[in-house]
């Protein structure tokens, strides 16, 4: 029996006759380059796959805005990121403490309550946010700048570092980004730059921005140059005297150090004070090795590793715009690489947004976070200055939790959850944007004449699901 | 370009006939009952890593040495304070109820441990030391343990080798075996019995085939649920566990070591330890740590007595903490730290190493404990003498190093 022949047995005996329903999502299939029809799942749908990368998942109702509107001027609508927020996510949102006070009067509330704001505001804007790429580069820049919401007060300054840092800058520039993370008082707490004094200089953060934030471990940099950066920040601390603003940025004069200082080559004079550190700043910003290092970041979150060209491209485009993220993204969001490229690992952040997305469910955000606990990505939870994994293999151990989220959900099990009958919808289509097709979910789903919910959550819980 | 890279692998015909037809029904292995996996005499290794950067002078203590009261002048411990082990090194306090366990040989230390990597970055260090090469820099992309699951490629069974942790450590990594899990408890598949169990039979038939990363992560997550639901109840520990993520995966370790379910490798972690500011001398920080670590090894020598025979724990750290202490009272990264081994097959009561001293002149820049021994030395050592490997090199390439006697 050759291939063909196998596959149409198959077919006969789950009783389908798919090419019969051969609808615009098959034809491209079928039509596409030299896959045959045994090569599945099939190539992602162009609007999935778009909805996958540049959004948090595909839903059928995303997927008609972005069919009305065209692929091309719906990325540069989410590249403006200004539409209006839908109501009911601005209401939900309104309902949070941690965006409505101060750091100073935040301190009222609990840590743990104050963590738990966050990742639900995070699932709930990730979810539900008109301006999907906003949120998918708030997600990659909360990793890159990552911060352990657990080490001391963090948690009530983390607040503001989302605000007016990352989703502040998020589509804007990278120098911008880096100078406010570097005065975010989240930051200076998180990596001790707080705590670095005149004579006794703490060289967490200094490592940590060139390794992590700028340059890359192979950056070009030494041990010499960390201890010389330490020292450069030295007296970059948070505010907390009485009649000030507290839990603001301070520089304070009597704990820097006013010497020499040598940082990557270039001289820093003495008598500087706070603007060693902003120069610090200014030259790693500048710095080819950043822009390579930044664009290498963006084109593996978006099209995966290994893409040498698109690195350089955009490493190009970082140092002739000074580091316009949106120059950046708006090449890669329109190639047809994005398209093409093999798919990404759906960390379990993504792949409960993206199950709740295609669902269609209500969520408060709140009753999901226990199961990205128990997957491991609960947000801004994660100790090491590095940021979530993004390789595969770092989430083997997630998929027991992602099937029992999926069980659960569709159960209507997850706590202040709820999803839609969803009547109509074909479950493949509305889970992975492509028609029921030979591949042996579909074959599975058809045979085994499911209870919805449960096809549903098969869907969720399938191989192909686990992947953007 | 071909589209069918990693993620979506072609559906072989196998699957797509299984699924079509309903032919899957069920891993293969579910078939073979737990007591044909059992080998009650294969060695176990227990691997807690420290996360970090443990303080390893604040941990063994050099208190003979007036260098070190010196450069720590609030973060020492006094000679009065530490558990004297020889006249020179001492436990910190907290380490107390590991002293019997020293006296009676069944706990070694090797004290200036640390790998070649000089970046002092957590992350470089600690890959360098999981991948099992001298530095970051050196190539190889899967993990030690991964290499040495392969190197044994024994036991069929899908919980030869476990991590308790969210996220599967680098060690583990590059091997198809590993697991992540916090606790047993939570590995079930959830809902009523049959609708469940059909449920499993669904996803069989959608993992039956696909040699990606997650699809084979899939198969091998189905088969450990076949086995932890068959999984006999725990004896009850005769020394008390701490109420800590720590001594649950410890217990939990136990469990499976009594259960005898082929488990080969568990990967521990514990985190906290970069202590770079307040890390506190006799108590606080640092000492709260210990004492977790402390009771959670002790109470699992207990509980395995009597495996303590083919089991050995190691526990490592991707670096230890600067000499001297700094303006928050904390330590930044330094180089050497310590290593313990516990396991009757370890040669204990002993601190090995060459002791490099803290003089100015025997530091390492820019004021670090040198590191006299390659972490390398004591693993080869363990694999080759407690887990009977003869291709260590297969293990830990490019390691070629003797050991330094730390294993009986």
């Amino acid at each position: 029996m050759n291939r063909r022949e196998l596959l149409q047995a198959a077919l006969v005996g789950a009783g389908a006759s798919f090419l019969a329903g051969c609808g615009p999502g098959l034809r491209s299939l079928v039509g596409s380059k030299s896959l045959g029809v045994a090569e599945l799942p099939p190539h992602p749908e162009p609007l999935a796959r778009t909805l996958n990368r540049v959004a948090f998942g595909f839903n059928l109702r995303a997927a008609e805005e972005v069919r009305s509107v065209g692929r091309e001027r719906w990325i540069e609508r989410q590249l403006d990121a200004d539409e209006d927020e839908d109501p009911w996510l601005a209401l939900q949102l309104q309902r949070l403490d941690v965006f409505n006070l101060a750091p100073a009067e935040l301190r009222d509330l609990p840590e743990g309550e104050v963590v738990t704001q966050l990742q639900q505001a995070a699932v709930l804007r990730s979810v539900y946010g008109r301006n999907q790429l906003l949120e998918r580069m708030v997600e990659f820049w909360s990793d890159h700048f990552n911060i352990y919401a657990r080490k001391r007060f963090a948690a009530w300054r983390k607040p503001l570092d989302e605000v007016s840092v990352v989703r502040k800058h998020a589509l804007g520039n990278f120098p911008g980004l880096l100078f406010q993370s570097a005065k975010s008082p989240a930051m200076l707490e998180y990596l001790d730059n707080d705590a670095n004094l005149k004579g006794k200089p703490n060289e967490n953060y200094a490592r940590e921005l060139m390794e992590l934030h700028t340059l890359g471990v192979n950056g070009g940099y030494t041990q010499q140059d960390v201890q010389e950066v330490a020292r450069c920040f030295t007296g970059w601390t948070i505010e907390n005297r009485f009649g000030r603003q507290r839990g603001t940025f301070r520089f304070d004069p009597s704990q820097h150090d006013f010497g020499e200082k040598t940082v990557l080559g270039q001289r820093i004079p003495a008598g500087g004070g706070v603007e060693d550190g902003e120069r610090v700043l200014q030259i790693l910003a500048n710095h080819p090795n950043t822009a390579r290092f930044i664009a290498g970041k963006i084109v593996d979150r978006f099209i995966g590793d290994a893409h040498d060209e698109w690195r350089d491209r955009l490493a190009q485009l970082y140092l002739q715009t000074g580091g316009d993220i949106k120059a950046m993204l708006r090449p890669l969001l329109l190639s047809q690489a994005l398209l093409d490229a093999p798919p990404i690992p759906k960390r379990p952040f993504d792949f409960v947004v993206s199950s709740l997305r295609a669902l269609n469910a209500t969520t408060d955000g709140r009753g999901v976070l226990r199961y990205l606990v128990d997957m491991g990505q609960s947000s801004y939870e994660w100790p090491m200055p590095d940021g979530y994994p993004t390789a595969s293999e770092a989430w083997t151990g997630s998929l027991l939790g992602r099937w029992n989220f999926a069980l659960d959900l569709l159960r209507g099990e997850v706590p202040g959850t709820t999803v839609p009958a969803l009547e109509g919808a074909e479950p493949v289509e509305a889970t992975l944007g492509r028609r029921a097709g030979s591949d042996s979910l579909s074959a599975l789903l058809l045979h085994h004449d499911l209870r919805r919910e449960e096809a549903l959550a098969l869907c969720l819980c399938s191989p192909e699901f686990q992947w953007r | 370009m071909e589209y069918c890279c990693d993620g979506y692998r072609m559906v072989s015909r196998r699957s797509l006939l299984a699924g079509a037809l309903g032919l899957a029904s069920g891993s293969a292995l579910s078939q073979i009952s737990l007591r044909e996996r059992r080998d009650p005499d294969a060695p176990v290794l227990v691997v807690l890593f420290l996360r970090g950067g443990c303080d390893g002078l604040n941990t063994v203590v050099p208190h003979g040495e007036d260098e070190y009261h010196r450069l720590r002048p609030s973060l020492a411990l006094r000679r009065r304070d530490v558990l004297d082990l020889d006249g020179f090194f001492g436990f910190h306090p907290a380490l107390a109820s590991l002293i019997p366990h020293y006296r009676e040989g069944r706990l070694a230390v090797v004290h200036a441990v640390g790998s070649q990597d000089r970046t002092r970055s957590h992350f470089e260090a600690m890959s360098a030391m999981e991948r099992g090469v001298a530095a970051a820099s050196e190539h190889a992309s899967s993990g030690w343990v991964a290499r040495y699951l392969n190197e044994r490629a024994s036991g069929p069974s899908p919980l030869r080798s476990i991590a308790f942790s969210n996220v599967l450590p680098d060690s583990m990594r590059g091997g198809t075996s590993g697991i992540a899990l916090e606790s047993l408890k939570q590995y079930r598949l959830r809902g009523e019995d049959a609708q469940a169990r059909r449920f499993r039979r669904s996803l069989a038939a959608l993992y039956a085939s696909g040699e990606d990363v997650l699809t084979q992560a899939g198969r091998a997550t189905l088969e450990a649920l076949d086995l932890v639901e068959n999984l006999p109840a725990a004896p009850s520990a005769s020394e008390p566990y701490p109420e800590s993520d720590l001594g649950r995966a410890f217990a939990q370790t136990a469990q499976l070591i009594h259960a005898g379910v082929g488990l080969e490798v568990a990967c521990l972690e514990k985190g906290g330890w970069d202590t770079h500011v307040a890390q506190g001398a006799t108590s606080g920080w640092h000492a709260a740590l210990l004492d977790d670590l402390a009771r959670s090894l002790s109470a699992f020598a207990a509980d395995i007595a009597d495996h303590l025979n083919r089991v050995t724990v190691v526990v490592m750290t991707e670096f230890g903490r600067r000499t001297y202490e700094n303006a928050g009272l904390g330590t930044d990264h330094g180089r050497a730290s310590v290593m313990l081994l516990l396991g009757e097959g370890v040669a204990g009561g002993t601190v090995h190493g060459d002791w490099p001293g803290l003089t100015p002149e025997s530091l390492e820049e820019p004021g670090d404990l040198r590191v006299t021994t390659d972490y390398r030395a004591v693993l080869s050592e363990v694999l080759r003498r407690r887990m009977a490997l003869e291709k260590v090199e297969a293990v830990l390439p490019g390691f070629r190093g003797q050991g330094i006697g730390a294993l009986a």
